[in-house]
């Protein structure tokens, strides 16, 4: 995934075990839901019959593609609906051109979406509001469950929908890497006897800074000012305990540091090369489903930080000017339907779903909350200054 | 009348050139247009960037001389292969397609599959190219770009009289090989001026292949560029407003240097050969002679290690065996990739013809007018930086309310396709001898007749290349026919991008095998055609009057 | 000196062979003969250029040294043509500085130069030397490009067709002029033409259809 995204304003640990833990955000979120038998709904429905839907979305993954290709077809057959799926590199590209259409007629209907690119076009007023309350499947979402409602410490209010989960983690070698989770210096370690197969994506690629992220989190044991905006004091005090750490753990990384993978694509396919012992993913079962389609070797296990991983959610908004956003509705509807949810968790994709009714933690990893939004970019920056150039 | 007629249609004509050379000019206006809130504070943001200082060096760099080395080995191998070769020309355009058709990205995928440090033919690390680093990405544009100079000194050289100065050169006593460079080479270089000026405008500005092979502690400016401006997060729009302007500046500075190389070497030759120096070139002429075999054959390889992964081989599979192949990947997106392929073809080709239309009507209006304006006004759309250009264009797009079919999206590759015809065109379309449709005057052609049956018909094995070429660049846009169609327009560049930002190597492969079929069709037809079609028969001058 | 024995122009519909051939440093020997029947072809295979389209076979001899197996720039022949060639980016006097051989005595560019100065100077075409070759008439190219190879010290010359592209008044005075130079530096020089009137009265005179034989049986 290719996903950037800001922090939560999350003020602690959300752990995402079998048993629900409240969501302290969940108790704001008193939305009225809409029921599909609902003569609104059945509005929406015939207005949306024969329209198409423009789906502006990341088309690298074929695992993706395939499901879309699905959901076309089911979309067609059950509501009469035309799902193009508009294949981008970058969600930025959605929103460059929703920028550039500033109040214009949209040529998007509908587009993936998470983190910054959704703080901007929320901010900027592109969106189009009350999706929660106008979609009858959002009442199944599992707000309680899961960190849904804020999308990187930026409110969804109605501008967004969660499709699916984001859990940070490890596709790596067994030998290599024996435990199911590990610390910042379990990892220190594995590098120095594996020297050249462990590396990170190249920092601001938003998988090379979660790790970052996960590192920090590890080596100050989730102190409590990472959850708090960032102050000068805290960052004088935290972040040396990081680049102490990467000065020692560089030398023994992939190319010596002195390069890094540019994506997590590009580290899975060296790792797919055996070159890595490593690859970083935000699919929590992505390990799984490539095993089985025979793309990694067999020795290929999951692992995580010992904290729990660093768990978000990627979303669904319509344009504030799509010209179909009714049909648009529906197409969301559908993709949160436990039929698509499914699918989708159990297709070639293997993306956890967002419904209550299918939690299912052996799908999911323990999971840790996003350290306050600001830590983002003081991380990102701060890399750059010191191993960038 | 006649002459009224005659008037207004020059004008007219003049006005349709001057709209299309300016829509870049249009574009990057409309597209950089800073917002508001950009301030020289974001300008000192920029300069203190961690490593911008090596960064802007190594883009500019690599820029320069990846071009200039890939001109002079095109250069080397090219009289090579004229003199030695019996078929000459002929037979080394047509083994050009190939190498001219796989896009850019698979050359740079290929080299570090079989030569980084866990590529297939690594050695050991005297040999082995880095995965990332400045080498690799200017080996792999090199490797990209012979093929490219090749077909333009081929196309060159087709109307200039080599053999006769080179028999000349020869009988005053010099060897071929001094010949050709004291002789030929200054006489050529100038009519390379506008691919050198496209060629290191690519690779100043080229993002994929950067991403891909190029270093990234520093990264080369163009990702950094890319990365600013493709990010809404505060403050990167601005710094990727001043990275613009930078990059913009950038290109000037390699213009410049560009043609202070031109006339110094142009000098250099001239003293040398007033002073009857002769030139000898050891271990480099073998350079040229296994220079294309080599790339030919890493080509060949990749073509190969492509197929199998579309196949289904993955690499990790410690055991290799055939029968796990299969082509359910190519069944299965077969369906999916008719359309693309097809818009593709009707796009390029479109965007093909009316490129060439266009800069042929530009060089006979400057040929009328007898001054032609500086080239680089020609080529501003190869030249400017493209994501910010084409940003402009899809908010004019936008506010014209234009429809999203693929009559706009040729519109948008029309710059494209307008400059490398130009880039083409132009040196074979001023050394058409006057002369000759002179003659035409004589037997009472009118000058439309005249222009079509003379001029046109000795440029027309250069307008063949001209469609080639233009065809590949249409076929290879993205960010055009991504933005200005909007998705509504699907070609298989876009589909094949999109697919390669992800790890499936079977389906990127696919699509990067998908993606070469249309130009290599392209560059073998023109290939064939042009072998068939005589131009000014200048080479064989000397001999053919017997 | 220049000999040429068991000359043979075999294409395969008819040969020419030609009779031994001597010329002493002062001769012209001009060959006359249809067009397409291979004079030009001839002189190319003297220059070292060996033609695609036919086979030529035979033995040069120049001041008595074999020279059939040497390449083109080691003969010392020079090749004055209807369009001759004249260098676009050499000025006039560059292009006869390029044509001066190597000495010690011509080793600085200034050297080179003022002997390429001087020897436009001996024809009076001294305000020719800074000009470039595509701006000047067609006359002024033909006498720079003799020049040009004269400045060589070619031991053969060999024209072809020198004086085609000239108008006829310039054609007679430029011929002239050029015998007279070629006769002055004593070089033997061998001409192909079509045109009777450029054949000056001293010259020796092959007409190749004399020699022609079809191959093609009735």
């Amino acid at each position: 995934m290719i996903f950037r995204r800001f922090s939560t304003k999350l003020t602690g640990l959300i752990l995402l075990v079998s048993v629900s833990i409240s969501n302290v955000m969940a108790e704001d979120l008193v939305v009225e839901t809409l029921d599909e038998t609902d003569a609104k709904w059945q509005q929406t429905l015939k207005v949306a019959k024969g329209k198409s839907v423009y789906f502006y979305a990341w088309g690298g993954s074929k695992a993706v593609n395939e499901y879309l290709r699905w959901a076309k077809r089911e979309i067609a057959k059950q509501y009469g609906v035309r799902l193009i799926h508009v294949k981008v590199t970058d969600p930025g590209e959605a929103v460059a051109r929703l920028k550039a259409e500033n109040g214009r007629t949209s040529a998007i209907d509908l587009t993936w979406v998470n983190g910054e690119n959704f703080a901007y076009l929320k901010q900027h007023d592109h969106l189009l509001g009350n999706l929660w309350s106008s979609i009858p499947n959002v009442a199944n979402l599992a707000v309680d469950t899961l960190p849904i409602t804020v999308d990187f410490g930026e409110s969804m209010d109605g501008y967004e929908v969660p499709w699916g989960i984001g859990q940070f983690n490890l596709i790596a070698e067994e030998a290599v890497f024996s435990n199911a989770q590990f610390s910042a210096n379990d990892l220190l370690t594995i590098a120095r006897n594996n020297p050249e197969t462990v590396t990170y994506p190249r920092p601001p690629e938003f998988h090379g800074s979660t790790f970052l992220k996960q590192l920090l989190v590890n080596l100050t044991k989730a102190e409590q000012r990472l959850y708090l905006a960032a102050t000068q004091e805290a960052q004088e005090e935290l972040l040396p305990i990081l680049w102490a750490y990467l000065d020692k753990l560089h030398p023994y990384l992939w190319q010596q540091g002195k390069a890094f993978p540019t994506s997590s694509s590009e580290q899975f396919l060296l790792y797919q090369q055996k070159s890595l012992s490593m690859a970083v993913s935000f699919n929590p079962n992505q390990w799984i489903k490539e095993k089985a389609t025979k793309q990694i070797s067999e020795s290929s296990v999951r692992r995580s930080f010992i904290d729990g991983a660093i768990t978000n959610s990627h979303n669904l908004a319509i344009p504030k000017f799509a010209p179909n956003s009714e049909a648009a509705k529906v197409v969301i509807n559908f993709m949160l339907s436990e039929q698509a949810q499914q699918q989708k968790f159990a297709g070639e994709w293997g993306d956890p779903s967002v419904l209550k009714s299918m939690f299912d933690s052996r799908s999911s990893l323990p999971a840790h909350g996003e350290p306050h939004s600001s830590w983002q970019l003081i991380l990102e920056d701060a890399w750059q200054q010191r191993y960038g150039g | 009348m006649a002459t009224t007629l005659r008037r207004l249609s020059r004008v007219l004509g003049w006005w349709l050139i001057i709209c299309i050379a300016s829509l870049p000019v249009w574009g990057i206006l409309f597209g950089l247009w800073p917002d508001e809130d950009t301030s020289i504070a974001d300008l000192s943001r920029l300069l203190a960037y961690q490593g911008l200082g090596l960064s802007l060096w190594q883009s500019m760099f690599s820029a320069l001389f990846s071009s200039l080395v890939s001109l002079y080995l095109a250069f080397l191998i090219y009289s090579q292969y004229q003199s030695h070769s019996k078929v000459g020309g002929r037979w080394l355009e047509k083994y050009l397609s190939p190498l001219l058709s796989l896009p850019h990205l698979a050359i740079a995928l290929g080299l570090v599959f079989l030569f980084s440090e866990s590529g297939v033919f690594f050695v050991n690390g005297e040999f082995g190219l880095p995965r990332k680093g400045l080498s690799t990405f200017i080996m792999a544009i090199i490797i990209k770009e012979v093929p490219f100079f090749l077909l333009i000194l081929i196309t060159v050289g087709r109307q200039l009289p080599l053999h006769g100065w080179l028999l000349q050169g020869r009988a005053l006593g010099y060897d071929t090989s001094t010949s050709w460079w004291l002789l030929v080479f200054p006489n050529i270089l100038k009519h390379m001026r506008l691919a050198l000026l496209a060629a290191s405008a690519y690779t100043l500005s080229v993002v994929d292949m950067n991403l891909l092979v190029g270093p990234n502690i520093p990264e080369l400016f163009a990702v950094s560029v890319y990365r600013w401006q493709g990010s809404f997060s505060e403050g990167d729009q601005a710094l990727g407003f001043w990275a613009n302007v930078l990059l913009l500046v950038l290109l000037a500075v390699s213009i410049v240097f560009l043609y202070c190389h031109e006339k110094l070497a142009i000098k250099a030759l001239q003293h040398w050969a007033v002073l009857g120096r002769r030139i000898r070139l050891g271990f480099v002429d073998t350079l040229g002679s296994v220079w294309l075999p080599a790339s030919g054959l890493l080509i060949l390889l990749m073509v190969l290690v492509l197929t199998l992964w579309s196949l289904g081989f993955n690499w990790h599979c410690d055991t290799f065996s055939l029968p796990n192949l299969n082509t359910q990947l190519w069944q299965d997106e077969w369906l999916f990739v008719a359309l693309p392929l097809q818009n593709a073809l009707f796009i390029g080709v479109s965007a093909a013809i009316l490129g060439i239309l266009f800069t042929l009507l530009a060089l006979e209006l400057q040929r009328q007018k007898g001054r032609y304006l500086p080239d680089y006004i020609w080529l501003l759309g190869i030249l400017l930086p493209q994501l910010s250009m084409v940003l402009g264009w899809q908010v004019s797009h936008i506010w014209l309310e234009g429809g999203y079919h693929s009559g706009w999206v040729v519109f948008a590759h029309l710059p494209f396709t307008f400059g490398y015809a130009y880039l083409v065109l132009k040196g074979p379309f001023q050394s058409i001898d006057a002369n000759y449709e002179l003659i035409g005057a004589s037997f009472g052609y009118s000058p439309w007749q005249r222009w079509w049956k003379i001029r046109f018909r000795l440029l027309f094995p250069a307008t063949l290349s001209a469609f080639a070429i233009t065809f590949a660049v249409s076929i290879a846009q993205y960010i055009p026919t991504l933005m200005i169609g909007a998705g509504r327009v699907t070609t298989i560049t876009t589909e094949a991008v999109a697919i390669g930002t992800g790890s499936q190597q079977d389906v990127a492969a696919l699509y990067i095998l998908l993606q070469s079929l249309l130009p290599l069709a392209a560059f073998l037809m023109t290939a064939l055609l042009s072998s068939r079609v005589a131009g000014p028969k200048h080479s064989t001058l000397g001999i053919s009057r017997c | 000196m220049l000999s040429i024995k068991n000359c043979l122009i075999e294409s395969e519909t008819w040969q020419i062979r030609f009779p031994d051939i001597q010329l002493n440093p002062d001769d012209l020997l001009v060959i006359i003969g249809p067009s397409g029947i291979g004079k030009s072809t001839f002189l190319h295979w003297l220059l070292g250029n060996q033609p695609k389209h036919v086979n030529i076979s035979g033995q040069i001899f120049i001041d008595g040294q074999d020279v059939s197996q040497l390449t083109v720039e080691n003969r010392h022949i020079g090749l004055l043509m209807q369009d001759v060639f004249l260098f676009p980016h050499l000025s006039v006097e560059d292009n006869i500085s390029f044509a001066l051989p190597k000495s010690p005595d011509l080793h600085s560019k200034k050297q080179r130069r003022t002997k390429a100065h001087s020897m436009l100077e001996q024809i009076n075409l001294e305000h020719l030397s800074k000009r470039y070759p595509q701006s000047l008439s067609g006359g002024e190219r033909s006498r720079v490009g003799l020049v040009r190879a004269l400045a060589n010290q070619p031991k053969v010359m060999l024209l072809d067709e020198p004086f085609a592209a000239l108008d006829p008044s310039n054609r007679e005075k430029i011929g002239k002029w050029t015998f007279q130079q070629l006769a002055q530096q004593a070089i033997p020089s061998i001409m192909v033409t079509h045109d009777l009137n450029d054949i000056p009265t001293s010259a020796k005179q092959l007409n190749l259809a004399d020699y022609y034989q079809s191959k093609e049986t009735p």
